[in-house]
């Protein structure tokens, strides 16, 4: 299903190979075992399992071995050492190639290894937590885009706000973005970041670096897209001032007295030597080479073809320039792809394993010159005590923090602006916030704090590829969005799992172009541009031109073959044929095969009728050029000049999958819709079917959930029955109680007896006794043989009995120090009772006890303050539990709602489907039937071709089911007061309605304090509702009191309730803190003749005036005493004039 | 009082059906407020025995305690004896633990999958220490598919190897204080309608019109002879004052046409029954209920000593 984009980007591992002079080092085999256990059973290590990785809150991860490779000196005669090296334990993704999950897609397999029997995988688990790559939103690969960016000019003096840029990646998925800047004279710099900082280069430099080559050529090569004769004629990109640029860019190398191939090298590996670590000794050209390789367009291998882009680049910037064409929007998702979880973890390996193989090379080498010792080579036992300094299994541990917090460490920066949050937990709450966990795109939280919102805004190029509904309102607003259900991400490997050949692919696409009429860029022949000709990119790579008049015929051709089953086109292949067109995007016909593009799928229309598959995945920049028919009922204002080509499958196409489960989204008010996304994902339900395998530390759970009787089409294709989360509640619409306003509702007393809405919380306590190992000795599970009171509580092995009900205060698990031979039984903390559900041992110590998982069951049936969501985001919180038989009834039937909503509900939020749903409902439970719900379905034409709409209004066919078995055509029903046994004046709207608990409970919440603890320092009531704390009575409060004049409770919220306090005060010398108390001798002498403590008088002194004369008693705040003894240690007096009475 | 007037009525009520968990009957020379204290007495005042405590020895199954206990609380069980029964709280022999003979039943349930196929756990493996209060039996019953096998209201399934053992106490309750001690399913009351055709005035209309005013009611109220062709009032009680005939009439210009009125002072009750008490002695216990909430009103007056004797209900009566 959905997931498989992530799975499929895991598993790729690239070799990485480093040369040192004389010594050389590199890297053969790389492996990733299987995850294993330490224990080995019948000679062979044991499987480990994920549900035990959950259970014992371990990662689940298998070694990554390497053959390293020594060749000391040079020459056939040189001897390689190879070695294995044990580079730590990588974590391995679930249901990936490693994993044991992965070749099991039967449900009872699954069943029996403790998962889920739906199991999708594509998260890591790491301490037993699950966690998630989050997809980010990255630059699409090596395409130029043209942009404006004000940050542009800062770059240097005369530097302009406009570039083209491109982010080429490698086969191994690591990346570099070259910028091609414009400056004010003219010319153009070729800048890229070597570790952070950016270096810039004359375009023409490096021109001429690249190949051999003449001035005549490059000028001649720059200034092909301008021809006379096509003086600004449509598609027109180049202008006479073409040739004047060129000119400046030759003459700018000539200045420097740079005329041929190596002069240009050498003046480029001269200025880069001191920042190429590891070339030291070679030569400038040698180091200008591997600059022109490691930073210069690094997806392209031959200097030609580079050589090649960098012309269009410059054509392209230009003709951006000279406004022939516009810029592309960088926050579009036309030119944007998605940095998948496997390419981060290979990109982060990488650079892990060069780092290590840096260090090592230092090492060594700090060896053989420490003349000192006799350091041998050929020794591998010399080698290995050398590198005890770096360890290699430092590599995993690294790959491993870094799932584990999201963080990068890194030198290089990854070229990627984030460092932080690339992973998240993946939180099983309920089935649909876990599956949006997958479904997600990130833009990346750097833009969070951007105070434009250009980045946030939903533009069209993301029709269907990013649902328009489904994301959080707030901060993350538009950052963060959803994939539509349909849209899927291109992968590493084709459709029946196997890798591709890519080589291959592009020999045959080559191939079929150049069938097409396409001449190749190799041998250099045509020097013309549009709109003569227009330009050919294969991944990057110019490979041709090919002529205006066939460029659509090819372009049909390309995508019939995608679909044929025999072609070696792939289905996913990205066709970006931009047109010619007056002042409109740069032209060309750009091709993409890479991983990691969106792509999406929707219905050919010319093909021919024998190929029975008609479905064409399309990419996000080649959608914008197609034309592409949408069933919304009529023609959506299409031309006859340009006939659809395409069609969409289904018009819910748009929504993600959770934006698709709303019922009637197309009639609800569209913020509706985007709350109920939200919502659906905090509602219990049945989060997982094997939850007695799991060990999460809270998991929301739903008693009784139902299926809802009206409902999409997604809800059945998505098997949402399987974790349902809600329940059918009857609703009546009207304002009885007065516990109805504001969003309030009434619960039927009784129907919440009868198990409305009844949920649990279930809590996962892991006690790992070897983590508090204390200094005095070793600590086990195990019960106090003295305390027999406990024993009702705790079982022989220090652990709670199964089904045990504890109630606050009592001990539920016992710990004993064989050492100090002390038994310390822990007591449950909090103000509930709980069930022990479960307890779980690991018997890895098979002697002693040392980790369990206690699971604790809490019961959250519904009371009075939880939170209530029917699917149309209108939310609402229980304000009474109403008695049965004061609800009001129908004669009729007898029936008695279970919740009561207010009128006041829909007049603004204006969710109509939610009215529709009760009706349907209604209807559907009469005949026995589920009713479809389906957004759109009204606009999309039936087989026999009439749209439904016009054959019926959806509320007459519901209005007829509810007539045909005696009910009112519009839902409502006469009610009778339930305490009164009066009819009701109107009728009453009512019926079912799928209603979702929400997992905000006032048991989780609630927050009370009568007196309690009290600040050490200042004496005022501590915060925090887990400490028993109270509720900041803060400035706003404070204000308020003022203002209604209510003096007297201000002074008791402020300061009797607070850190009142009796201070004594010296008059004479006005200080608080001189005071001191005098102890009496007699209370000793009372206490001994058995007399009862008498009131003794309080004596009090100053210390500085040294006489009790003066003292006096006053109520104050204790801060205020805080405060006078932090001024005198600030060598501040505060004196304090003491006055009876008002006014003195 | 002599003298003057009485407003003394003197209610009736005619039988019309009967069943053993169904009864509809007519209520008539009375009000609201009366009909209406029936029908929640009915529904939350009656007696009834239902399972209220529960130990639970053995549970292997994949439901928790405390759904199990929920479950078997909502289970009905036989309650003929609730009305003689005392109440937990007020039994003097069992010094309030409620496990006494006179205030509580026993029941015991022990079940055990030993085979491959799922064992249904029912309220038939329910055993009762007392054989008046057992596990109401649907098998009889119309509605029921007689052809199968009636194993009861299911509890808990249990695969191989699992096991459940409990033991369980039934108490006296009413359904005020939980749902599971309700002994109506439901009881509603409806006004008698009384409906008024114009005869002459319908003689005007077509036979086209006559038909969309006896099709404007959703249910069948009206019908039109097949012979003389009249509109003529097929149930009345059918009607469920939803106003749509005279909103019709309306419509088609005639106000008047018909008539509807709802009878103040009868009432048309249905009762639908859990099984727990026959809805024949449903109303009978109702009505001894309401007869005894109306002594604790008349005594409390006289003596505050008296309340003791009323227990709680004298103190639910002053509002406490």
């Amino acid at each position: 299903m959905c997931y498989f984009m992530y799975i499929d980007s895991f598993g790729f591992l690239s070799l990485v190979v480093t040369f040192l002079t004389l010594i050389v080092l590199w890297f053969e085999k790389p492996e990733i075992y299987p995850p294993q256990k330490e224990r080995i059973a019948n000679g062979i290590p044991a499987e480990l399992k994920p549900f035990e990785c959950r259970q014992a809150k371990i990662s689940y991860s298998g070694k990554l071995m390497v053959d390293v490779c020594f060749k000391y000196g040079d020459g056939p005669g040189a001897v390689v050492i190879r070695e294995k090296f044990n580079f730590g334990q990588i974590p391995i993704m679930l249901k990936s190639k490693r994993c044991m999950l992965s070749e099991k897609p039967d449900h009872h397999t699954m069943v029996s290894h403790k998962e889920e029997p739906s199991e999708m995988g594509g998260y890591f688990i790491l301490n037993g937590l699950e966690r998630v790559v989050r997809c980010l939103v990255v630059p699409k690969r090596n395409y130029p885009t043209s942009m404006e960016r004000s940050a542009f000019r800062n770059r240097r003096e005369g530097f302009t706000d406009k570039a083209v840029v491109i982010r080429c990646v490698r086969d191994d998925q690591s990346a570099v973005t070259l910028n091609l800047y414009y400056i004010n004279n003219g010319s153009a710099r070729v800048g890229f970041r070597i570790r952070g900082r950016e270096n810039l280069l004359p375009i023409g430099l490096v021109l001429k670096a690249l190949i051999d080559t003449t001035d005549h050529e490059i000028f001649t090569s720059l200034t092909s897209v301008y021809n006379d004769k096509y003086e600004k004629a449509v598609g027109c990109v180049g202008t006479q001032i073409l040739g004047e640029r060129a000119k400046i860019i030759l003459n700018e190398v000539r200045d420097l007295k740079l005329f041929t191939r190596i002069q240009c090298l050498e003046y480029i590996g001269e200025y880069f030597k001191p920042f190429m670590f590891g070339m030291e000794n070679d030569s400038y050209s040698a180091v200008a080479e591997a600059v022109l390789r490691e930073f210069i367009l690094v997806h392209l291998d031959n200097n030609h073809d580079k050589f090649n882009l960098l012309i269009f680049m410059v054509q392209k910037l230009f003709s951006f320039i000279d406004q022939t064409s516009i810029p592309d929007n960088p926050d579009s998702l036309q030119t944007q792809e998605v940095l998948l979880p496997g390419h981060l973890v290979t990109i982060y390996v990488k650079e892990k394993l060069q780092e290590w193989l840096q260090k090592t090379k230092r090492l060594l080498q700090d060896e053989a010159e420490n003349r000192k010792k006799n350091f041998d080579f050929g020794s591998l036992t010399d080698v290995k005590k050398a590198l005890d300094k770096n360890p290699s299994k430092q590599v995993g541990q690294a790959v491993e923090n870094m799932l584990k917090t999201g963080r990068l460490v890194t030198q290089s920066t990854l070229d990627l602006k984030e460092k932080a949050g690339m992973t998240v937990m993946a939180e099983r709450l309920n089935f649909l916030r876990f599956l949006s966990h997958f479904r997600a795109v990130h833009r990346g939280s750097s833009l969070a704090g951007l105070r434009t919102t250009s980045v946030r805004k939903l533009l069209p190029e993301s029709w269907g590829f990013v649902c328009p509904v489904h994301t959080p309102d707030g901060s993350p607003c538009g950052l963060l969005n959803h994939m539509t259900a349909s849209c899927r991400i291109t992968s590493y490997y084709d459709s029946e799992g196997h890798i591709r050949d890519f080589s291959k692919i592009q020999k045959s696409i080559l191939s079929v172009l150049v069938g097409a009429g396409m001449i190749p860029a190799l041998p250099k022949l045509v020097k013309a541009g549009p709109p003569e000709v227009l330009h050919v990119l294969l991944e990057g790579r110019v490979v041709g031109v090919i002529p205006n008049d066939r460029v659509e015929k090819a372009v049909s051709h390309l995508r019939k073959l995608k679909l044929s089953a025999t072609s070696a086109i792939p289905e996913d292949l990205e066709v970006g044929y931009v047109p010619i067109s007056m002042m409109g995007a740069f032209p060309g016909l750009f091709l993409f095969t890479s991983p990691a593009r969106f792509v999406r799928p929707v219905k050919q229309k010319f093909s021919p009728p024998e190929e029975k598959n008609n479905i064409e995945l399309i990419g996000p920049f080649e959608q914008v050029y197609m034309e592409i028919e949408c069933p919304d009922g009529g023609n959506g204002g299409r031309l006859s000049e340009f006939p659809a080509t395409h069609e969409e499958i289904h018009p819910t196409g748009i929504l993600s999958v959770v934006g698709n489960l709303t019922p009637w989204s197309d009639h609800n008010q569209s913020p509706r819709n985007m709350y109920q996304c939200q919502m659906a994902k905090q509602t219990m339900g049945f989060s997982s079917q094997g939850m007695n395998c799991r060990a999460d530390q809270k998991l929301y759970h739903l008693q009784t959930p139902q299926t809802p009787i009206v409902r999409t089409a997604t809800y059945e294709k998505y098997r949402i029955d399987d974790s349902p989360l809600g329940t059918n509640a009857i609703v009546a619409v009207l304002a009885y109680s007065g516990y109805d306003m504001e969003d309030a509702m009434v619960l039927n007393k009784s129907s919440v007896d009868r198990g409305f809405a009844h949920g649990h919380i279930y809590q996962t306590e892991t006690i790992d006794l070897a983590d508090e190992k204390s200094k005095s000795g070793n600590q086990v599970f195990r019960r106090s043989n003295l305390d027999k009171k406990s024993h009702s509580f705790i079982d022989s092995d220090g652990l709670p009995y199964v089904g045990q009900r504890v109630k606050p205060g009592e001990p539920y698990y016992s710990k004993y120090n064989e050492v100090t031979s002390n038994a310390f039984s822990n007591k449950l903390k909090g103000s509930e009772a709980v069930t022990v559900d479960y307890v779980a041992v690991d018997v890895k110590n098979k002697k002693q006890l040392q980790k369990a998982n206690i699971r604790l069951r809490r019961g959250r049936n519904p009371i009075i303050g939880d939170k209530f969501s029917s699917r149309h985001g209108q939310k609402g919180v229980c304000s009474q539990l109403w008695p049965d038989v004061d609800m009001p009834f129908s004669a009729n039937t007898g029936m008695r709602p279970d919740l009561i909503i207010n009128p006041h509900a829909f007049p603004s939020r204006m969710t109509i489907a939610m009215l529709l749903e009760s009706i349907a409902a209604k209807g559907g439970s009469l005949h026995g039937k589920f009713v479809d719900a389906t957004p759109f379905s009204s606009s999309v034409k039936k087989p026999d071709g009439i749209p439904e709409d016009e054959s019926d209004p959806l509320i007459n066919e519901l209005g007829s089911m509810l007539t045909s078995r005696g009910f009112n055509h519009y839902g409502t029903e006469v009610l009778y007061s339930g305490i009164y046994g009066t009819e009701l004046t109107c009728e009453i709207f009512i019926g079912p309605v799928y209603y979702q608990r929400l997992r905000h409970m006032v048991s989780d919440k609630f927050q009370v304090r009568s007196t309690g603890t009290v600040d050490q320092v200042t004496r005022q009531p501590i915060k925090g509702r887990k400490r028993g704390g109270g509720i900041r009575f803060g400035e706003m409060e404070r204000d308020s009191l003022l203002a209604h004049g209510a003096a007297y409770l201000l002074h008791d919220r402020l300061h009797a309730s607070s850190d009142h306090h009796i201070a004594d005060i010296c008059s004479i010398c006005g200080s608080i803190l001189t005071t001191s108390l005098i102890q009496h001798q007699k209370k000793t002498m009372r206490e001994i003749a058995g007399l009862p403590p008498g009131r003794i008088p309080k004596k009090v002194t100053c210390v500085s005036c040294k006489t009790s004369k003066g003292m006096e008693t006053v109520a104050m705040p204790y801060v205020f005493r805080y405060l006078a003894a932090e001024l005198a240690a600030m060598n501040i007096r505060m004196t304090l004039q003491l006055s009876n009475g008002a006014g003195a | 009082m002599d003298g003057q007037k009485s407003y003394q009525r003197y209610p009736t009520i005619k039988i019309r059906e009967l069943k053993h968990d169904y009864a509809k009957f007519e209520l008539r020379n009375t009000d609201a407020s009366v009909a209406n204290a029936l029908r929640r007495v009915m529904i939350s005042e009656v007696p009834t025995i239902a399972i209220d405590l529960v130990e639970i020895e053995v549970n292997s199954s994949v439901l928790n305690d405390e759904f199990i206990a929920h479950r078997l609380g909502l289970i009905p069980l036989t309650s003929e004896r609730a009305m003689s029964m005392r109440f937990s709280r007020d039994c003097d022999a069992c010094d309030g633990d409620g496990q006494c003979e006179f205030c509580s039943v026993e029941f015991h349930l022990r079940a055990k999958c030993i085979n491959d196929n799922t064992l249904d756990v029912t309220s038939k493996d329910l055993y009762s220490s007392d054989h008046t209060v057992v596990p109401v039996d649907f098998s009889g019953d119309v509605g029921f598919d007689s052809g199968e096998e009636q194993r009861g209201i299911t509890i808990v399934k249990l695969r191989k190897g699992q096991e459940l053992r409990l033991r369980a106490i039934a108490r006296k309750g009413i359904g005020k204080d939980h749902a599971k001690w309700s002994p109506a399913a439901t009881v509603t009351f409806m006004y008698e309608p009384e409906i008024h055709i114009n005869e002459e005035m319908m003689e005007t209309l077509s036979l086209e019109e006559k038909t969309s005013v006896v099709e404007s009611s959703p249910t069948k109220v009206f019908g039109i002879n097949p012979h003389t062709q009249q509109v003529e009032v097929v149930d009345p009680e059918a009607y469920t004052y939803d106003d749509e005939v005279l909103k019709k009439v309306e419509a088609m210009g005639k106000p008047g046409l018909v008539e509807i009125y709802a009878k103040e002072d009868s009432f048309i009750f249905t009762v639908e029954s859990t099984g727990a008490v026959k809805a024949s002695q449903l109303v009978i216990n109702a009505i001894d209920v309401l007869k005894q909430k109306l002594d604790a009103v008349r005594l409390s007056d006289e003596t505050v000593e008296t309340d003791d004797q009323f227990g709680e209900l004298g103190a639910h009566m002053r509002g406490g």
